[in-house]
């Protein structure tokens, strides 16, 4: 039985081999796809040239499609939108391509097994030769150009989004970035054009209560004509749904440098767009959690956990637990900020920009040399909450 | 004490002789969790794993003089720790391109079981150490109830698909993108009973890339085991903002004499290519021979066709490797592969030679 179990076995592994020949690359590129989606190009400098002859035949095993690695799709029509001046998702301090500066270029690291992180590109592949890199050093140096080409005739569309649609966040990012799958006209983007609300609570839009938030800066990103950018420094970040918006339709619209405004519809996948010139993108996120801000430690922390009765409920006064009012906002800034601790004095309980030598921080974290961890009797706080703890007092601790 | 490992000896004593990877599971009639944390193999090996491997797989186990038992990966009652060290050349050769090689460390992965609540609650952490910055691989916490029938596992950890190989770049791994460089986050329900075993996970499927990602990852993995034989099946469906992408794998062993046989094939759709909907094969079979004890041959041939609707685009990838175990805690692996793909594309006709060294603890 066993012998004749090894004999099927070995059989299929033989007809197998035999049977399943490699292609013959006939009417094929280099990267195995028809002559009619690209043919043959010598190595250069140029975009053009390293997809075909790197990231075509090399990277997209993985680098493309629904699963991309990372994110990263590196096919012909995202790898500059996805490489070019946009940040590293291993390595936050480097874009993946810097225009000019090879050696600041995360690619570039990756591919020559230079990364502090994961392996050398092409994963489990050899590495690309030093001679074929130089030309991706080169083109990076040159400015990290897009593909040469006609101007398009279609709609610019939306490719992607940071935060993507319907993403659930903790910590507002510092931007918000929108890639378009062609070079836009920089005097369209603007806060007319590239919109940001949160619902006011509710989670509903266009009832009357919708926040606009307003950025100091929305720009289209001067080394790589593809990306938007919403800039949210400076933005309070408040716990509620938020809406992105892309103008298509109306006055004010974003337009590709070919002149067509924005195909924006979104219908749950991307590119967006039904084909036909025109159409607001919208898309939402969730920002939930508790935010480095006053209102928010209030309603996440002290109002269920320190102003309950019995505790520091208030009025202010020399004796704990109810002197220090933790009831409200503003009475938690009066009773917090500034204030010498009467457990520990002269440590103040929040000192404005210095969340290590802040006595609320040390009761929390259980490292105060008097008294128990706070909330005295319940669960400790998570180190997620004591961040945006500390992170309002960095800030400076504002009302 | 010493009582409890005679019985643990002679019971591995009675098992026939294995290997190493998925093949030593097919070799045993076992499932993965038999011998690692994780039901569904990979990484920490628990005691009955490392017991195992000290005196099933090397050609002979040293011991020192006055000293029984054996290394079980538990420090106390609470912890256990475990690791993996590979390293070596490898050399590859690309038809009219400079030939490269090198020597290196490729890996030395650290792994921490904390035992909170022992046989309910456990916190798993696997980390890379080196080369490079310290990453976390998996991280996650298991609940585990009904004698370890049913559990419930949350945090960052590799996706139930498929057989798990240690080579992520065959490609049944390469292709579906499931390998040990894409954990994902959220939550698994694992079954084990009798012959079965089953895990269903629901994750973020954005390989890593958190911000970005706002879809959802479902991975189902079916194992039916037997002594001599088993089949199994895998489902992934990620839904994604630039398109879905479905795959699908049956699997199966069998173990004739001393050849344990391996095989796996996918089909994978996606809708996420800039050219529209592209559907791919992959597929392996392998051979490993135990030629005897602490020694090894594995064969495999794995098959790859990139899009049913290109002719002539089909790769090849032939592999011959020896693995020799020694000792305990050590295996010596060299290895042949040759790629075969299209004549233009000399990447995919390249060969590849190896000597590794692994040391696991």
């Amino acid at each position: 039985m066993t012998r004749h179990c090894q004999f099927f076995c070995g059989l299929v592994m033989l007809i197998a081999v035999a049977g399943c020949s490699a292609g013959s690359g006939e009417g094929l590129n280099i990267s195995g796809r028809p002559l009619s989606e690209g043919a043959n190009i010598p190595l250069a400098p140029t975009l053009e040239s390293i997809q075909a002859n790197v990231f075509d035949p090399s990277c997209i095993i993985c680098h493309s499609g629904a699963s991309a690695a990372l994110g990263l799709r590196l096919d012909s029509a995202n790898s500059f939108t996805n490489l070019v001046g946009v940040t590293s998702v291993q390595n936050s301090s480097l874009a993946r391509v810097e225009p000019g500066s090879p050696d600041q270029s995360y690619l570039i690291l990756k591919l020559e097994g230079r990364a502090s992180k994961g392996q050398q590109m092409p994963l489990g592949g050899p590495p690309i030769p030093q001679s074929t890199i130089d030309f991706v050093r080169q083109w990076i140096t040159d400015g990290a150009q897009p593909v040469a080409g006609p101007m398009p005739t279609t709609a610019p569309v939306v490719v992607s989004i940071t935060p993507g649609p319907d993403a659930l966040i903790a910590t507002l990012p510092s931007q918000i970035v929108a890639a378009f799958d062609q070079d836009i006209d920089a005097s369209t983007v603007n806060n007319m054009t590239f919109v940001l609300r949160a619902s006011g609570g509710d989670d509903l839009f266009d009832n009357g209560n919708d926040v606009p938030v307003v950025s100091s800066l929305v720009v289209l990103s001067m080394i790589n004509p593809r990306l938007a950018s919403f800039d949210l420094s400076g933005v309070s970040p408040v716990e509620d749904l938020y809406r992105v918006t892309l103008r298509g339709a109306g006055p004010s619209v974003i337009l590709g440098l070919n002149g067509l405004s924005l195909d924006g519809e979104f219908t749950g996948a991307l590119p967006s767009g039904d084909g036909t010139e025109g159409g607001d993108f919208r898309v939402e996120f969730e920002l939930r959690g508790v935010q480095p801000t006053l209102q928010s430690i209030q309603d996440n922390v002290f109002t269920p956990s320190c102003g309950v009765s019995g505790c520091h409920t208030g009025p202010t006064g020399p004796v704990l637990p109810g002197g220090m009012d933790l009831s409200n906002a503003a009475a938690s800034f009066a009773s917090l900020v500034g204030v010498t601790s009467i457990e520990q004095p002269p440590e103040l309980r929040v000192a404005a920009n210095d969340a290590d030598a802040s006595y609320l921080i040390q009761k929390v974290e259980g490292r105060a040399a008097v008294g128990a961890q706070m909330p005295l009797g319940g669960q400790a706080l998570d180190q997620e909450t004591i961040d945006a703890i500390r992170a309002w007092i960095d800030q400076g601790a504002s009302p | 004490m010493i009582r409890r490992w005679a019985i643990v000896v002679l019971w591995l004593a009675c098992i026939p002789l294995a290997r190493a990877e998925p093949y030593i599971a097919v070799n045993q009639g076992l499932k993965c969790i038999s011998c690692h944390t994780s039901a569904t193999g990979g990484g920490k090996r628990n005691a009955y794993g490392n017991v195992f491997a000290q005196t099933q797989l090397p050609a002979r186990t040293l011991r020192a003089e006055g000293k029984t038992g054996f290394w079980t990966g538990e420090v106390f009652k609470y912890l256990a720790v475990g690791g993996d060290l590979r390293g070596g050349w490898n050399r590859i050769d690309v038809p009219e391109e400079p030939q490269t090689s090198q020597t290196e460390l490729n890996s030395f992965l650290g792994y921490i079981e904390i035992k909170a609540i022992p046989n309910y609650l456990t916190l798993y952490i696997d980390a890379k150490l080196a080369p490079g910055d310290v990453e976390i691989r998996e991280q996650y916490v298991r609940l585990s109830i009904s004698n370890g029938k049913f559990y419930i596992k949350g945090g960052e950890f590799f996706l139930p698909y498929g057989l798990r190989l240690q080579d992520d770049s065959a490609f049944i791994r390469q292709v579906p993108g499931i390998n040990f460089n894409t954990p994902d986050t959220g939550f698994e329900l694992g079954w084990e009973q009798g012959h079965w075993s089953a895990q269903f996970a629901v994750t973020r499927g954005a390989a890593e890339n958190l911000q970005a990602d706002n879809g959802r990852q479902y991975s189902l993995l079916i194992n039916h085991v037997r002594s001599r034989w088993r089949v199994g099946g895998s489902l992934n469906f990620n839904d994604t903002d630039v398109g879905d992408r479905q795959m699908q794998n049956m699997f199966a062993g069998v173990k004739t004499g001393r050849v344990a046989w391996l095989a796996e094939i996918d089909y994978i759709i996606d809708d996420g290519s800039p050219t529209g909907r592209r559907k791919s094969w992959a597929t392996l079979l392998e051979a490993n021979t135990a030629l005897k004890k602490g020694h090894n041959l594995k064969l495999g041939y794995e098959h790859f066709d990139p899009d049913t609707e290109v002719p002539e685009d089909q790769q090849n990838r032939y592999s011959i490797v020896w693995e020799y175990s020694p000792i305990q805690f050590l295996q010596a692996r060299a290895g042949y592969r040759r790629y075969s793909g299209i004549p233009q594309n000399a990447t995919q006709n390249r060969e590849q030679y190896f000597l590794e060294l692994h040391i696991a603890f």
